[in-house]
């Protein structure tokens, strides 16, 4: 599938899940696995929107790459916003807290964590890169 | 899908909101604002039916965080008919230990106020 470019708004979102869900039923994964890959994907894009775009004062847009392999289908996320190191929040340590405790942020870059077989970010050349790899035989 | 919410106060105070399609951040704030407004009602409970919600992301919990916050600990909230994968963010995310998961609307649990 060829790549796909949209505005770094909240208003892609929708696009950016069907082109996953897309790529996904390409891939042949399992119903489960498409939505935690759609799900990782989509909570990276509404960071970047609100962190790396809005917050920052900056605009731009989101690009995604998909490669596809026998073994896996690989996601790559670019965007030229503000950089962040998505490692602070991956260990969520409220998990168990009643929700009136707990702290609103880093669940999303949890749920990307959590949701794909492999997770990497990188920053190059004024850009963000995340990726995102499943394995398309569940192991 | 596109998401729509809906909100309906009984006369015993349980706010029901009943939400489908796809929630994420970009229709966030229609879920949260009938919390706001199911809160001002001064609900007692509240009843979240997801049977037709297709696909949640953080941003549909932050709104149950904002919803507990909200209207106080003591309001409990129900979620019925969750599908599976949005059970499993759910419990992923260990919020099932703050809300009260039921497969189909249990009038005498939910209404026995």
């Amino acid at each position: 599938m060829g790549p796909l470019i949209v505005p770094g708004t909240l208003d892609s979102l929708s696009v950016i899940g069907k082109y996953i869900m897309d790529i996904a039923a390409k891939a042949g994964l399992d119903k489960k696995a498409a939505y935690r890959l759609r799900l990782a994907v989509d909570e990276i894009a509404t960071n970047i929107v609100i962190h790396g775009y809005d917050e920052a004062n900056r605009q731009g847009d989101l690009e995604l790459r998909t490669e596809l392999n026998e073994a896996d289908l690989t996601i790559f996320l670019e965007d030229t916003g503000a950089s962040y190191t998505p490692g602070q929040f991956s260990d969520r340590t409220d998990l168990h807290l009643p929700l009136e405790e707990r702290q609103i942020g880093g669940l999303g870059v949890y749920l990307a964590m959590q949701g794909v077989d492999k997770f990497h970010y990188e920053h190059f050349e004024g850009r963000n890169r995340h990726t995102f790899v499943v394995n398309r035989t569940p192991t | 899908m596109a998401f729509d919410v809906s909100l309906e106060m009984t006369d015993s105070g349980i706010a029901k909101i009943t939400l489908s399609g796809e929630l994420d951040a970009s229709v966030a704030s229609m879920f949260k604002n009938k919390v706001e407004e199911a809160a001002s009602l001064q609900a007692k409970r509240l009843v979240l039916l997801m049977q037709d919600l297709e696909y949640m992301s953080s941003a549909g919990l932050r709104a149950l965080v904002f919803a507990k916050q909200k209207m106080g600990a003591d309001v409990d909230i129900y979620v019925v008919g969750a599908q599976e994968s949005v059970m499993e963010t759910i419990q992923m995310t260990g919020f099932h230990h703050s809300i009260v998961a039921l497969d189909s609307y249990d009038s005498d649990q939910i209404e026995n106020i």
